[in-house]
């Protein structure tokens, strides 16, 4: 206490000091205070606001995919199955750099310029921020191991596993049950907005055939699934759900094994083949040769697969030919006939005396015999309406078809489902082409010629029609008139299904029910009667089918069928590669059902096969035909012909026509 | 014995100390003090726990830091505030030492180079110490001058501040040189500075601070100004850390989401969740409520230290104690309005509760000072 402490005054200096001290305290009550207010504000007055934004930062709701239902045969075995794969996913936000992460992924894994590609148009789709983007599909264990190994440098690419289609029997469903594939843009912009909701969650959607037909069905209802993900985009936590509701698992009337036998009948052949059930309508069968892997399809198929697959003008595998519409030949005949029976142009005792050609009134153009073209000349001389269907008689044909005119041939012919799809679930079958004056003015602007007639009675000229009408219209001759419209689908989840139609085929009455005995004895003899010393009184048939297989213990009936080729284009007749004489071949045809006039069994199956370029429809279809129904009739329903007595009274009404019902 | 009689016969008030009260200044610590320190701390290791999402190592570690920091406090509180005024010029001149060194050898951490890392010694932060040693010098100086101080002094006191405080701006280190300035500003203000010189310094200031803005600020400074502003000019920049510590308070609401429950720190959208935005977590998962519990916490140990302030028995403590306290209000406060966003994002953490080292330790060697004044200057006067 010396020195300048002196000059001090303390009394002074504490009470100022004091006064600073309490100015402070002051002050800081009142910054307090201020604070105290800005909390309010923010945690009170605010609160709401900052609570949904809280929950926004953090809340994520994210769609969960259902699993698409799945497809079987008739006798459950699986069509289509769902298979867990791996994908390479991305989410764009979070990626920093895509170009330096595409290059460093290239390093780890194989990535072709098409991957990218692929994914550059699916970044390009409207999708939830955040969400994940497949880069690659289906990474290898390797693959997934290098990934992970390397993951702090990938952020914002991760694993994902996904359900997705497979096809244990790749090519053999490949048109007919169809693939599914990822969903593109237009078909994304087709969907209504519901519908797009539903889609939220799935890459996939049906592209062809079944697939694409019951693709509502078999798709089912996407799930809900609140999720907390942290700054990063994690999930965190798993907060609610709304289950995801799976598509229906359906069956199809199809049998796999009759699929493969049909498949294997075809052999090297190009062609299809239809079998339905006449009772039910069901597709027992429907395949298209060459075919392809749809497999290849459902994680999307590379361009150099593609251009395989569209590039072959010949195989053309992706072309559907079971519902593509070809010349049908001769198979038409047995309609004809039952035409010419109905209309009163002919009856049981009706013939001609065939020339082997037919002339118009007044026309010096020949309409030769198609039939007889490689055989020795001449015609079949007398020739009533069952020695016409089982001879193939084309002269018989030309003056029935041109005495009742286009306008009966059309009006009758409908009924059988030519020119129309009677298909229930088949929308994307053709219709072909079932010629009338109207049909002709309108597409080709012309008139209709008695000529034009003429080479419609023998399914030439403008009539087309699909191996699938085929059997429709061979199915109904089998059920005697009764249309039941073909069907893929036979029930949904074990229940049968039955589809809602909207306007019923009526069934085709005819005057006297008896012409259907009559049809189907004239088609049973196109592959039961066999040679004898009358001059061409065999079936065109016999001799590849009844007689190829002397202990044939049902009967079949059928009618063979070739069509000229129309057109081959110039580029294909210019290729080395194939011998062009192939390809001018005629296509075979040929249609049956089985078994016929049995008193016990009604039909069981009706077939059309078509053989592209195979130039013979009885020689070289029948036997498939044969085939098909033998691997139905005996191994898969095993029915013992031979313990049916009256096998043998049948077989003499052969030689002796006889009225026979059969009791369905 | 005598001087106690006689005060309780005049005055009718005085009451002898208890054993216990002896035995606490016999080890000079006041035990008020001790227990709002102990319990801001209890409360801020409890915070961190969930703010460092249950990492029990960051907790460890934050609890050793305390301990240190009040064994460090209970070694200065033995020494005599007469102690800290005799060195406190050869402490500042250590400390501008210190800084000088920084600027030759000093280690780079943070975008700061401000720490030292000198051979046999941990690495630490000179800048830190100046908090402590610049009010001790201002105090020194401005307690034997006559106050209310003159022109002359003040302008001395400011060469005293501003030198360091430059030191520490060339060490890239703002935050600091702010903290250190305010604490000598602290002392001149509590000296009797006219208020008239207050307001004028004041509005200097302002009207420089344009021009500040223009030629001087550095981009990253400017940005803080312009998101203070406007948090959403750049909602997932500039303007993200006080956006998402705004939502994380706001959600809180009153009673807060529970502890371990809260959404935004646990999901990581609050960066600096375990230092400066620890505010943030803090008032997500126990609302307003435990803010307000924070801050009266806070208000324990400001009054305190005000209270030791008020009864130091010479200038050179009152000085002293009145800007450590208030030093310990502008970081509190400081923090709290810029993590509420009642002012621009300054790196300050909350004291007692951030994740922190040295910053810690200083605080704890002010708490020390605190105790120093109050149980040593009793004996003196009796």
């Amino acid at each position: 206490m010396v020195g300048k402490w002196q000059l001090k005054d303390h009394e002074v200096e504490q009470r100022l000091f004091n006064r600073r001290l309490a100015t402070a305290a002051v002050l800081i009550f009142l910054l307090f205070f201020a604070l105290i207010l800005k909390l309010v504000n923010l945690q009170i007055s605010q609160f709401e606001y900052f609570s949904a934004r809280s929950d926004g930062n953090r809340l994520h709701s994210q769609y969960v995919p259902p699993a698409r239902g799945l497809i079987f045969d008739r006798q459950g075995k699986l069509l289509a199955d769902n298979q867990p794969i791996f994908n390479l996913t991305v989410v764009r936000e979070q990626v920093v750099d895509l170009d330096k992460t595409l290059n460093l992924l290239s390093t780890l894994i194989p990535l072709s310029a098409d991957d990218i590609e692929q994914f550059n148009t699916r970044l390009q789709r409207n999708r939830v921020p955040f969400s994940s983007v497949p880069l690659k599909y289906v990474l290898t264990d390797e693959e997934k191991s290098r990934i992970s190994v390397n993951s702090h440098l990938l952020t914002g690419i991760s694993i994902e596993p996904q359900f997705v289609r497979q096809y244990p029997l790749g090519s053999l469903t490949a048109h007919s049950v169809g693939y599914v594939s990822e969903i593109n843009r237009d078909e994304l912009d087709g969907l209504s907005e519901e519908e797009k909701e539903n889609y939220g969650g799935t890459n996939h959607i049906g592209k062809t055939g079944i697939e694409r037909t019951y693709e509502e069905i078999l798709h089912g209802s996407v799930g809900y699934e609140i999720v907390e993900k942290n700054n990063r985009g994690q999930v965190m936590r798993y907060l609610d759900r709304t289950d995801p509701v799976a598509g229906k698992n359906i069956t199809l009337h199809m049998d796999a094994q009759l699929q493969k036998a049909a498949e294997e009948a075809l052999g090297e052949f190009r062609g299809a083949v239809v079998a339905i059930d006449p009772s039910t309508g069901g597709i027992l069968a429907m395949i298209s040769k060459p075919s392809f892997d749809p497999n290849l399809f459902v994680t999307g198929i590379s361009s150099k697969d593609y251009s395989v697959l569209v590039t072959d003008e010949i195989n053309t595998p992706l072309f559907d030919r079971s519902t593509n519409p070809y010349p049908p030949g001769s198979t038409i005949k047995p309609f004809l006939g039952m035409a010419g029976l109905h209309h009163e142009f002919v009856d049981y005792e009706f013939a001609i005396q065939d020339p082997g050609y037919f002339r118009l009134p007044g026309v010096s153009y020949r309409w030769g015999d198609y039939t007889l073209r490689t055989v020795i000349g001449g015609g079949h001389g007398h020739t009533d309406l069952q020695k016409a269907i089982f001879q193939s008689c084309d002269t018989f044909f030309y003056d029935l078809g041109n005495r009742m005119g286009i306008d009966i041939i059309h009006g009758f012919l409908a009924q059988f489902g030519f020119g129309d799809n009677f298909a229930v679930d088949i929308s994307y079958a053709r219709t072909g082409v079932l010629p009338s004056r109207e049909w002709k003015m309108a597409s080709r602007g012309e008139p209709w010629y008695p000529g034009d007639t003429i080479n419609s009675s023998i399914g030439q000229g403008y009539m087309w029609a699909t191996p699938l009408q085929l059997a429709t219209a061979a199915s109904i001759v089998a059920n005697k008139g009764k249309v039941v419209q073909p069907r893929m689908l036979k029930a949904v989840e074990g229940e049968d299904y039955k589809p809602f139609i909207e306007n019923p085929v009526p069934d085709v009455m005819v005057n006297d029910p008896d012409y259907w005995r009559y049809i189907e004895e004239a088609m049973t003899m196109v592959i039961h009667r066999p040679y004898s010393d009358e001059f061409r009184d065999y079936g065109t048939a016999f001799e590849a089918i009844a007689m190829a297989d002397r202990d044939m213990s049902y009967r079949m009936a059928g009618k063979s069928g070739s069509a000229q080729v129309v057109g081959i284009s110039q580029e294909i007749l210019a290729s080395t590669d194939i011998v062009v004489s192939d390809l001018n071949k005629d296509h075979g045809l040929f249609i049956s059902f089985a078994p016929a006039q049995n008193a016990r069994i009604a039909p069981q199956i009706a077939v059309a096969v078509f053989v592209e370029n195979g130039e013979h429809g009885s020689s070289v279809a029948g036997p498939i035909a044969k085939a098909v129904t033998d691997k139905y009739l005996l191994e898969i329903l095993q029915i013992d012909f031979a313990s049916f007595e009256d096998v043998g009274e049948l077989q003499q009404e052969i030689t002796n026509p006889l009225v026979t019902q059969s009791n369905d | 014995m005598i001087n106690q009689d006689f005060i309780r016969q005049t005055t009718g008030f005085y009451r002898p100390p208890s054993r216990v009260q002896k035995i606490w200044r016999l080890i000079h610590t006041d035990p008020p003090l001790l227990v709002g320190i102990i319990l801001l701390c209890c409360f801020g290791l409890f915070v961190l726990y969930s703010a460092s999402d249950g990492d029990e190592g960051v907790v460890r570690r934050q609890a050793m830091i305390m301990l240190a920091g009040l064994v460090l406090m209970f070694a200065v509180s033995q020494f005599s505030p007469h102690f800290f005024r005799r060195w406190a010029p050869s402490l500042y001149a250590a400390g501008l030492a210190l800084l000088g060194l920084v600027l030759f050898i000093g280690v780079e951490e943070n975008g700061a180079r401000s720490w030292l890392d000198l051979p046999g010694l941990p690495s630490f932060q000179p800048s830190e110490t100046l908090k402590i040693v610049v009010p001790l010098l201002m105090a020194w100086y401005l307690a034997s001058r006559p106050l209310p101080p003159r022109f002359k002094h003040l302008f001395w006191s400011a060469m005293m501040i501003l030198i360091p405080a430059a030191l520490i701006i060339i060490q890239n280190d703002t935050g600091t040189a702010i903290m250190v300035a305010m604490s000598g500003i602290f002392v001149v203000l509590l000296a009797g500075m006219r208020w008239r010189m207050v307001f004028a310094g004041f509005f200097v200031l302002l009207s420089i601070s344009p021009l500040w803005y223009l030629f001087l600020a550095q981009a990253h400074q400017k940005n803080r100004i312009l998101t203070f502003f406007d948090p959403y000019r750049d909602p997932t920049g500039a303007g993200y850390n006080i956006i998402q510590s705004q939502i994380a308070i706001g959600s809180g609401g009153v009673y807060g989401k529970g502890y371990g429950e809260g959404a935004q720190s646990h999901l990581d959208f609050i960066p600096e969740s375990n230092t400066d935005f620890i505010l943030a977590v803090l008032a997500e998962e126990f609302g307003l409520l435990g803010v307000l519990f924070l801050i009266c916490l806070y208000l324990f140990v400001l009054i305190r230290g005000f209270y030791i302030a008020y009864c130091a028995k010479d200038m050179f403590s009152r000085l002293l104690a009145g800007s450590i306290t208030l030093t310990f209000f502008f970081y509190v406060f400081v923090n709290m309005a810029m993590v509420s966003g009642l002012v621009p994002v300054i790196g300050l953490p909350l004291p007692l509760i951030s994740r922190g080292g040295t910053a810690i330790l200083t605080l704890f060697i002010g708490f020390g000072l605190l105790m120093s004044i109050h149980t040593h200057g009793r004996k003196r006067t009796n």
